[in-house]
């Protein structure tokens, strides 16, 4: 008993010793990127920071999309330790910055003109006020379906115009042997399609309306009904193995022909190109099927925490800068599958998909057809986005009335406010 | 007549006390004193970050106006209830079977206990494989010929917290066997024996004499299996994620997400005292009594 204290002297006498001399600052980066694809694209930014030499210390909190960074950066901010930086989504950075703990970049942005390159559209989730508190470096399209060339040959149909018209191509996919439509059970799986449906259906306007403004008429509109009305016979679409499926494993069912499609983030496109798939001859990509495409999207960024130490300070700025640098934003998302935030770059050695994905973007910033994901947090707070992802999760996979759903979801805000 | 106490007789009276003191500041501390700051914040405005204000108990109408709350509810009570229950049926009848001086009852004694050292997390994940009707038990056997065979509860919003039991049951029924043979092998043998005299049937003779005298066996079990129900989280994480379409849903799951996924802390705090109220209103008569007995009777 009386060794303990000198031997817990000892050891940690040893750990001090056993930590490498700092030869230069280290920043500390907090994020949920674990995937393998997702850790091949942050080397991008950690060689273009260690570059300007900086060390990129690495604190990945994988997990419940991020749920369990976010239970790790409350303790460390409780305790006065924050990460020198963060990987955002949604409301996150902006949520944080409320709570007083952000630093702004705005000294950086003027100096590089950074806000003129980024899509007025995403601003609202990097600035808080008249302040920049986080740097984007990619933007996701979550309304994308991924089809198997050759079930769609076999089949005998193609890129479908409507929704009507993709439910129809469903029911010929399945006569030649083919699952429709390949999904998870996931509630974020199947927000995804009803977002698409929100925006294709209704239009622009009515998205904002009901998912952004959560204006209860919207929502309660025979316009929701519809959607909901569409996603039940989406659900006609999907074979019932579908319970606790993940979604990479849905695009591999899409990838050798056992399903036609897939609706999904261009996240999945990595998933075909892994495989050796070419776009326009083995698979096919196009937006969700409406008179109004819209571009919903979902940007990562970097926001910076205060820190006392003027090193880490300076670390920061080389990181903002790091991650804005036109080369890394390029390099980083040919890797990630996604196309840079800055709207003012050349894409022309990006594949297929994500030319396309440029384009509409630019089209639909033309036409405010620019829509924050909602399942992804860009469109209402999280603790109103996850309504929605918990009435048509429950709608999708119980017998549920349209109109019930509707009710579900008008209360279901209700409470939430 | 008195004698001053020596040191070492000071010290021997002390020690004790020196030595628990810090584990008992730890639990203080680290369960207690959150227990109650948890319980503030339940009554607070919380959100994303905890608020110290006073708003009395909105965060609980909130929290019992949300129909996830209720699912979750439900499936506690489904779930513990059959989960307790068959995993005592269970495990006390392979107790009373591996008692019966058969062969090889320590590598049997091995085989059944074994699914108690994987986390759950792995017997969730093998469960949600085998319970899946396109990989697992509907697919070998439509394969062997029964083609109309369907066991596909676990697609079924009515019958996944079903499937969560059956994972459950199967990993812990083994350590309800363990506690229960520990308990059967303490019984005196003059009894059974004595019962035989007088004529007892060996079917009565258990259910007469020797259940009843494995109560502290139960006591432990159901104490021990209580707070495994309770806490049930990792497994239907990794078996249902809470679906199809929240169905599976419990308290834990429940709280996670508001706390952490929702900005909806307060309501998170609210639910977490919601559980702790539940654990309290079951398991402190039962402690009371069983306890209260022991040191009044034998």
């Amino acid at each position: 008993m009386k060794n303990l204290f000198p031997a817990l002297l000892a050891s940690s006498a040893s750990l001090i010793a056993a930590m490498p001399a700092q030869a230069e600052v280290q920043l500390e980066v907090m994020h949920h990127w674990v995937a393998e694809s997702e850790a091949a694209a942050l080397n991008v930014v950690r060689e273009a920071l260690a570059a300007k030499g900086y060390g990129w210390q690495d604190s990945a909190v994988g997990g419940q999309s991020g749920g369990n960074m976010q239970q790790a950066l409350r303790s460390r901010l409780a305790s006065g330790n924050p990460p020198g930086a963060m990987q955002f989504i949604g409301w996150e950075g902006i949520d944080w910055s409320a709570e007083g703990v952000m630093r702004e970049l705005n000294a950086l942005d003027e100096a590089n003109g950074w806000e003129a390159a980024i899509a007025p559209q995403v601003l609202p989730f990097v600035k808080n006020g008249d302040d920049l508190i986080a740097a984007p470096i990619n933007m996701h399209r979550q309304n994308w379906v991924w089809a198997n060339k050759a079930a769609f040959d076999k089949a005998g149909i193609e890129q479908p115009g409507t929704w009507a018209e993709l439910i129809e191509d469903g029911a010929k996919l399945r006569e030649v042997g083919v699952i429709p439509l390949a999904m998870g059970d996931e509630p974020w799986q199947i927000q995804v399609i009803f977002d698409a449906l929100v925006a294709d259906i209704g239009g622009p306007e009515f998205y904002n309306k009901a998912l952004v403004e959560l204006d209860p008429e919207a929502l309660s509109s025979d316009t929701m009904k519809q959607v909901f009305d569409t996603l039940r016979q989406v659900r006609g679409l999907v074979d019932d193995g579908f319970t606790g499926r993940d979604w990479a494993v849905a695009s591999g069912m899409v990838i050798n022909g056992q399903a036609g499609m897939q609706i999904m983030g261009d996240w999945a496109k990595g998933e075909f190109l892994a495989k050796g798939l070419k776009p326009g001859e083995d698979f096919l990509c196009f937006a969700t099927p409406s008179e109004t495409p819209s571009f919903q999207w979902l940007i990562d960024s970097f926001g910076m925490f205060k820190v006392t130490d003027p090193e880490v300070t300076k670390a920061q700025d080389a990181l903002a800068e790091v991650v804005m640098g036109p080369k890394v934003q390029h390099d980083f998302n040919l890797i990630k599958g996604s196309i840079p935030a800055r709207t003012d770059l050349p894409v022309d050695d990006f594949d297929d998909c994500a030319k396309k994905g440029f384009e509409d973007r630019a089209i639909a910033i033309e036409n405010g057809a620019m829509l924050g994901a909602s399942t992804h947090g860009f469109a209402s707070q999280p603790q109103f986005a996850t309504v929605f992802g918990d009435v048509v999760a429950q709608f999708f996979v119980n017998d549920m009335a349209s109109e019930d759903a509707v009710q579900m979801l008008v209360s279901g805000i209700d409470n939430a406010r | 007549m008195t004698r001053k106490k020596s040191f070492s007789d000071r010290l021997a009276d002390w020690l004790p006390r020196l030595v628990m003191a810090p584990s008992l500041l730890v639990i203080l501390v680290g369960v207690y004193l959150f227990i109650a700051w948890t319980g503030w914040i339940s009554l607070s405005s919380s959100r994303m970050v905890p608020q110290y204000d006073f708003v009395g108990l909105e965060q609980y109408y909130r929290l019992w106006a949300t129909p996830r709350w209720h699912t979750a509810v439900a499936n506690l009570f489904i779930f513990s209830a059959l989960f307790l229950a068959v995993t005592i049926g269970v495990g006390l009848v392979m107790a009373i079977l591996l008692d019966q001086n058969i062969r090889a009852e320590g590598a049997l004694r091995a085989v059944y206990l074994y699914p108690m050292a994987l986390s759950f997390i792995v017997t969730g994940t093998a469960w949600k494989w085998i319970l899946n009707p396109d990989l697992g038990i509907q697919k070998v056997v439509n394969g062997l010929g029964w083609e109309s065979f369907v066991f596909n509860w676990i697609t079924q919003p009515k019958f996944a917290i079903y499937t969560i039991v059956i994972a459950a049951v199967w990993q812990s029924s083994g350590f309800a066997m363990a506690i229960f043979l520990a308990g059967l092998r303490g019984i005196d043998n003059s009894v059974i024996k004595a019962a035989q005299i007088e004529g007892a049937t060996l079917p009565r003779i258990y259910a007469s004499i020797i259940v009843p005298m494995l109560r502290p066996a139960f006591l432990s079990v159901t104490v021990l299996l209580s707070y495994i129900a309770i806490k049930n989280f990792d497994l239907v994480l990794a078996m249902t994620n809470g679906g199809p379409g929240n169905a599976t849903e419990v308290p834990s799951t429940f709280m996670f997400s508001a706390t952490f996924r929702r900005n909806q802390m307060g309501v998170g705090a609210a639910s977490a005292m919601m559980m702790l109220m539940t654990v309290a209103a079951i398991i402190i008569p039962y402690l009371y009594s069983e306890l209260k007995e022991s040191r009044d009777g034998q």
